[in-house]
């Protein structure tokens, strides 16, 4: 632990004024108090060895890791040279296609969805309360689960890996796009309504030039989120670069498998660096 | 006005009147361009099987309509079953992340320590945060065989790197005069965290586990898929052999347990950043109310 040294500490002070006494320490509150017997409850429940938990050992955690094991000798001897031959080439291309379609796809749909989904700019309850519970489903079924149920309905490949990250894209550029649209000036809107703009008049001249730029940026952030997604989507059948390491990993070929997660790896933080640096630009 | 009339000056200079025209704007062109063009050169390119995509709505109608018309409440003890083991899968590895990053987020805050640890921990964070739970999953379940175990290790491992990140933010966000006034006083390093950081700090760093709870418990829901414990077993092998009854109660649950667990956590977040209702919220409260 580096720490940084203070020369000009000096030594405790010694003396205190006679007579002064400290003052009680105030009891803990009930709630620290329950937060702290339920947190440990849980614990225990959940990692105790019996019918409800699931028999959390350390020494087992330890005999893992210093047991010899076929993962970690991979990483061991990492293979750089898999990235270079042609099947980690056509993953990382074909990761890279799915999430410009799905994410450009998604967030095409996702901005009137977004501007219904805010009580401003829903033309009525009905289809305010429509939108918003259409994207709670969205939201709470994970990208996973999305290509698990797409690979059964149109086989697997890169379709369904498309289809899910267009879903989760929707999910996710909606529910932030509208948090935005709750928050613009109402100024503008008001200016429109005066001068007789018809609701969908209001929504293109005073809301949507206000939240573009956010727009914008929680598009770009999915597609950050999709490039990463789609790691995964391999795992079920769903295509991109998930299936090149699924491949290795039922070759036994961890060195390969590394080599590749390394390169996915490079892929994620250039492009989120690249991404980070544009969205600051547009905030 | 009126063809009769000759009109008015004010009339006239009304007609003469141009509307001021657009300017060009390239840099919508461009934007534009890049983005049909990319989707276009995506969507031409790449290998997937367009034709089916006609028979997606129809495919998924079907299933739904299998799965929430086939449902068996017989189902429902299993799936429980599966889901708690999700969320204790969940659980333990959001408290494996808290006890690992806890130090490492103090390694990673500027103003705690120096300028070495700061930069090597903030790298060492960042690469569990890039890979996702699944690859971490897939590589321990060589080590620790098919089950719980892996897929706990798995969310305590890549958790690690979101928490510590935040913790360390949050650290750095603390204020400097309890921090002067305890160095005033003499304090050591470890004395100045424990006195003059932790109190700060303390609420909304546990809000954040909680938070990381209710993300973890999604992702742990999904883990089975590749063997690593919980409800995922259920939901891929019941999906790949059409049982679509029992899948679609699986999902309910999911949905179900994922929406409750949010809502309480929620609550109790809430409440350890507000502190208890009688005190008046002041403007660092509102602050950390926007972070979630």
């Amino acid at each position: 632990m580096s720490q940084v040294e203070h020369d000009d500490a000096g030594p405790p002070a010694a003396s205190t004024a006679p007579g002064a006494q400290r003052p009680k320490r105030p009891r803990p509150s009930p709630f620290l108090v329950g937060g702290f017997a339920g947190l440990l409850a849980m614990t225990i429940a959940t990692g105790a060895d019996w019918e409800f938990g699931i028999g959390f050992s350390l020494i087992e955690v330890w005999d893992g890791f210093t047991r010899s094991n076929s993962p970690m000798r991979g990483l061991a001897e990492i293979d750089l040279g898999s990235l270079l031959g042609s099947r980690a080439r056509d993953g990382f291309l074909e990761t890279v296609q799915m999430a410009v379609i799905s994410t450009i796809a998604g967030a095409l749909v996702a901005l009137p969805l977004a501007l219904f989904n805010s009580k401003l700019g829903a033309p009525n309850r009905v289809a305010y309360a429509l939108v918003k519970l259409f994207n709670n489903i969205i939201r709470s079924i994970p990208d996973l689960l999305w290509a698990l149920l797409f690979v059964a309905a149109v086989g697997i490949g890169a379709l369904p890996g498309i289809l899910a990250l267009f879903f989760f894209s929707i999910g996710v550029v909606t529910k932030l796009t509208s948090d935005t649209i709750d928050g613009i000036d109402h100024g503008p809107v008001e200016a429109a309504r005066a001068s007789g703009a018809s609701h969908l008049q209001v929504l293109r001249v005073a809301v949507v030039p206000q939240v573009l730029p956010a727009y914008t940026s929680f598009s770009m952030y999915c597609f950050e989120l999709n490039l990463r997604a789609s790691a995964v989507l391999g795992f079920v059948g769903a295509g991109g670069i998930g299936a090149v390491i699924d491949f290795y990993r039922g070759q036994g070929q961890w060195d390969r498998v590394w080599g590749v997660v390394v390169g996915f790896l490079i892929v994620v933080i250039v492009v989120e660096r690249i991404s980070m640096a544009l969205r600051r630009r547009l905030l | 006005m009126t063809g009769t009339q000759a009109p008015t000056a004010a009339e006239k200079r009304f007609e003469q009147a141009v509307r001021p025209e657009k300017p060009f704007n390239w840099f919508r062109l461009i934007v534009t361009a890049g983005v049909v063009g990319g989707f276009l050169i995506g969507a031409l390119s790449v290998d997937a099987n367009w034709p089916r995509l006609t028979e997606m709505p129809g495919e998924l109608w079907n299933m739904a309509v299998l799965m929430f018309g086939e449902l068996d409440l017989a189902d429902v003890p299993d799936a429980a079953e599966s889901m708690w083991e999700s969320v204790a899968i969940a659980w333990l590895g959001t408290m494996i992340a808290a006890v690992l990053s806890f130090p490492l987020a103090f390694l990673a805050a500027q103003n705690i320590s120096g300028r070495v640890s700061v930069g090597v921990t903030r790298q060492l964070l960042n690469v569990p945060r890039a890979i996702p739970e699944i690859i971490f999953a897939v590589a321990l379940i060589p080590i620790f065989g098919l089950g719980p175990l892996a897929g706990t290790i798995a969310i305590g491992l890549s958790s690690t790197g979101t928490i510590g990140k935040l913790s360390a933010e949050i650290i750095e966000g603390s204020q400097r005069g309890p921090i002067e006034a305890a160095d005033a006083s003499g304090a050591t390093t470890l004395q100045r965290i424990r006195w003059a950081v932790l109190p700060q700090v303390m609420p909304e760093i546990i809000a954040f586990w909680l938070y990381r709870f209710e993300i973890n418990i999604r992702a742990s829901a999904v883990l089975g898929v590749v063997g690593a414990g919980g409800i995922g077993t259920m939901l891929q092998q019941n999906i790949e052999f059409r049982e679509w009854g029992t899948a679609g109660m699986a999902l309910i649950v999911v949905v179900l347990v994922t929406i409750v667990i949010d809502t309480v956590s929620g609550m109790i977040r809430r409440r350890i950043i507000r502190g208890p209702k009688t005190k008046t919220s002041s403007a660092r409260d509102t602050r950390t109310d926007a972070m979630f």
